[in-house]
């Protein structure tokens, strides 16, 4: 039934995309008065319509293949839905839309080791205290590597404190560097 | 430039002391990532380019190149030990490496797996040093129509990646052309499928999709399963036996590696069939061609060699479109496209024409880690045991948190990892609905160049698309396409006329 619904939604998405939003500035007129030129709307046009034929018959071939089937009813999907939402899966996608949310403020570091315990946890470890004294060491040793050796610039976060310390890290590592 | 001094400059990129280093560090890192279950090739490439943000394009390719042939190999050890593939193109070292490591012979098949991958490895570093320049200097000669159509036979081979679910295929990819029809129009600059997004107006950035369709949506599916590999599962009890097989034995299946070499090199350069398709093919040509082919699946090191040498034959293989043509061989080769895109790179025939170095540090590159391979490959497989061990609780959050680094370091932006996280958990949802998640990328990665190419093409041919396709090289390339789109589609329906015909 989700690959159902998936496909009804991405054919009305389409649909919708077709009409409103292929072309969302005007063609310059050069470019319309050229007969030659392929208008900037014809290809993304003609692979909406061939995913619209596509999907319809996608949709018809799903419905033929479950038709029957006690598990392919929108009631079943309904209580199916309760099940997704208590599911280690779906507290992994929260724990991964917090962590891009909290990034430009907590920085890096927080983040990661947020990032490192909680997920560590759904994932069944059991150990809490040698998970984070893991997720510190994990933490800094990324943050070394990365920000340190390779010079990929890690948000330092917006919170003074955090941002300090990254600094401090930094500057600490660039030390370290510039005896060798 | 002479050969010479082209396989001079090559290796001279690759010996610079530090950039040795990194290659070294790369093969472990594509050995371990290969060889860890539910990391892929494709997987490791992109985790690997995290490290490639701060390098010049040469040194970056020639690092990627060193992590997706060693991952390769890498694959071969899990595969052999715990009868778990590492890479899907591994799926067929199982078949006769872990029946020998239950016999005890783990080390011989370990043995055959390392040299087979880097014979192989060895001879497509080769083929494509030879082949890819003449293919250049061929493709220099190609129109916008004959372009287009070599663009096309990349989107081509849609219909062949599930022959389970051919439509769905579809589905992906024109997913992906649309996806990458998002932005500014490439000829025009017209704003399309923005949705009013200012982010959306540069287009949609292929590495956090190509992260997180590949990364995040393996660690979140893993997240779900109730058990993972322990090393006490596999022979042995985690302790592993490296005792190598005799040159007696290894001159026995020459033969093998060889045929395999080649056939391997041939499929990893037709675009999309990648290295699975070759290990696959390879053993059963081998079952075909063998003496003894009741042997096969016992436990027998032609298997294991057949598997081996084709998988890492395709790597070569993969890079002569993309260094020759400027199209990807699969989606390892697709992630360092972008990768190379990213770094201004202008992709196409004339690539190798202006910057030869290219070719000859992806040759060097090549050739010092499939020799370095062996090497480190029997060191992890000693050590494997314990590095399995670790628990998935840990290294889970780890692949989270490189992909997370990859993502955001790719131009300093949150946007981007957060692009990396939809993607993600769209990659779920597009597992459940049976859609593939490599067509998506295929089409997102040549969208753009298909719909260039087209339009250059339409211009030149006066809108009349008859004459863009007749033409000596667009024409044939177009009808090959045409069969090798329609085949898996027309073939089970001739299939199923034939069988109810003899029914009747």
């Amino acid at each position: 039934m989700f690959e159902l619904i998936v496909n009804i939604l991405l054919f009305i998405f389409l649909g919708f995309t077709f009409f409103t939003h292929v072309l969302e500035a005007p063609v310059p007129v050069k470019v319309q008065k050229n007969p030659y030129a392929l208008q900037p709307d014809v290809w993304p046009k003609a692979i909406i319509i061939l995913l619209l034929i596509c999907l319809a018959i996608n949709i018809v071939q799903i419905i033929r293949r479950n038709r029957g089937k006690q598990d392919f009813t929108f009631s079943a999907f309904a209580k199916s839905i309760p099940v997704f939402l208590k599911s280690k899966m779906f507290l992994g996608m929260l724990i991964l839309a917090g962590a891009s949310f909290v990034l430009e403020t907590l920085g890096f570091m927080l983040t990661a080791i947020l990032v490192l315990f909680f997920y560590g946890l759904l994932l069944g470890e059991k150990n809490i205290l040698r998970l984070l004294i893991a997720s510190v060491l994990i933490t800094l040793l990324l943050y070394i590597i990365f920000s340190g050796f390779l010079s990929v610039n890690l948000p330092r976060g917006t919170v003074g404190f955090l941002r300090n310390f990254a600094l401090s890290l930094e500057s600490l590592i660039g030390g370290i560097k510039g005896i060798f | 430039m002479s050969t010479m001094e082209l396989l001079a400059s090559g290796f001279s990129v690759v010996f610079n002391p530090s950039m040795f280093l990194m290659v070294c560090m790369a093969v472990v890192l594509g050995t371990v990532f290969g060889a860890l279950p539910g990391v892929s090739a494709t997987m490791a490439v992109a985790l690997g380019l995290t490290f490639t943000y701060t390098m010049e394009p040469i040194p970056a390719i020639v690092f990627l190149v060193a992590i997706y042939c060693s991952s390769i190999t890498g694959g071969s050890i899990t595969a052999i030990l715990f009868k778990i593939p590492g890479v899907p193109s591994s799926a067929p070292t199982t078949f006769d490496g872990y029946p020998m490591a239950q016999r005890g012979e783990a080390g011989k098949a370990l043995g055959v797996a390392l040299v087979a991958s880097a014979v192989g490895g060895l001879f497509s570093a080769f083929a494509m040093f030879l082949l890819s320049q003449p293919l250049t200097q061929a493709a220099l000669k190609f129109g916008p129509s004959d372009l287009f159509a070599v663009t096309f036979m990349g989107l081509s081979i849609l219909t062949c990646l599930d022959g389970e679910h051919v439509l769905t295929c579809i589905i992906s990819g024109l997913l992906g052309l649309l996806l990458a029809c998002i932005g500014q129009d490439k000829m025009y600059a017209v704003q399309r499928l923005t949705f009013g997004s200012k982010q959306l107006l540069a287009g949609v950035e292929m590495i956090p999709v190509l992260i997180g369709l590949f990364a995040i949506t393996e660690v979140l599916r893993q997240t779900n399963k109730k058990s993972f590999l322990n090393a006490k599962d596999g022979v042995g009890g985690g302790k592993v036996n490296t005792k190598m097989p005799s040159l007696k034995e290894f001159l026995a299946i020459k033969w093998t590696m060889l045929r395999c070499s080649i056939v391997g090199t041939v499929v990893g350069i037709l675009p999309g069939a990648g290295a699975t398709i070759a290990s696959f093919l390879c053993y059963t040509m081998e079952t075909k061609v063998s003496k003894h082919p009741e042997k096969f699946g016992t436990g027998i090191i032609d298997g294991v060699a057949a598997s081996e040498a084709a998988n890492n034959a395709a790597t070569g293989g993969a890079m002569v479109p993309l260094l020759s043509l400027g199209i990807p061989g699969g989606n390892a080769a697709a992630v360092m496209m972008s990768a190379l895109v990213l770094k201004g790179v202008q992709l196409g025939p004339l690539l190798l024409v202006n910057q030869p170095e290219y070719l000859s540090a992806t040759f060097a590159s090549m050739i010092v880690t499939n020799i370095i391979m062996v090497v480190v490959a029997i060191a992890i497989a000693k050590v494997f045991a314990q590095i399995l061990s670790i628990p998935y609780s840990y290294l889970g959050p780890i692949i989270v948190l490189l992909a997370l680094i990859g993502a955001y370091a790719n131009q300093m932006s949150i946007a981007d990892v957060q692009i990396m996280v939809i993607a993600g958990v769209l990659g779920v949802v597009v597992k459940a609905c049976h859609l593939n998640s490599a067509a998506i990328v295929l089409g997102l990665v040549l969208g753009s160049m298909c719909e260039a190419n087209f339009s250059r093409a339409y211009l030149m041919s006066k809108a009349n698309i008859a004459t863009m396709f007749f033409r000596p090289i667009a024409g044939p390339i177009m009808i090959f396409c045409i069969i090798m789109l329609f085949a898996p589609v027309v073939m089970p329906m001739i299939k199923k006329c034939k069988a109810k015909k003899a029914d009747k």
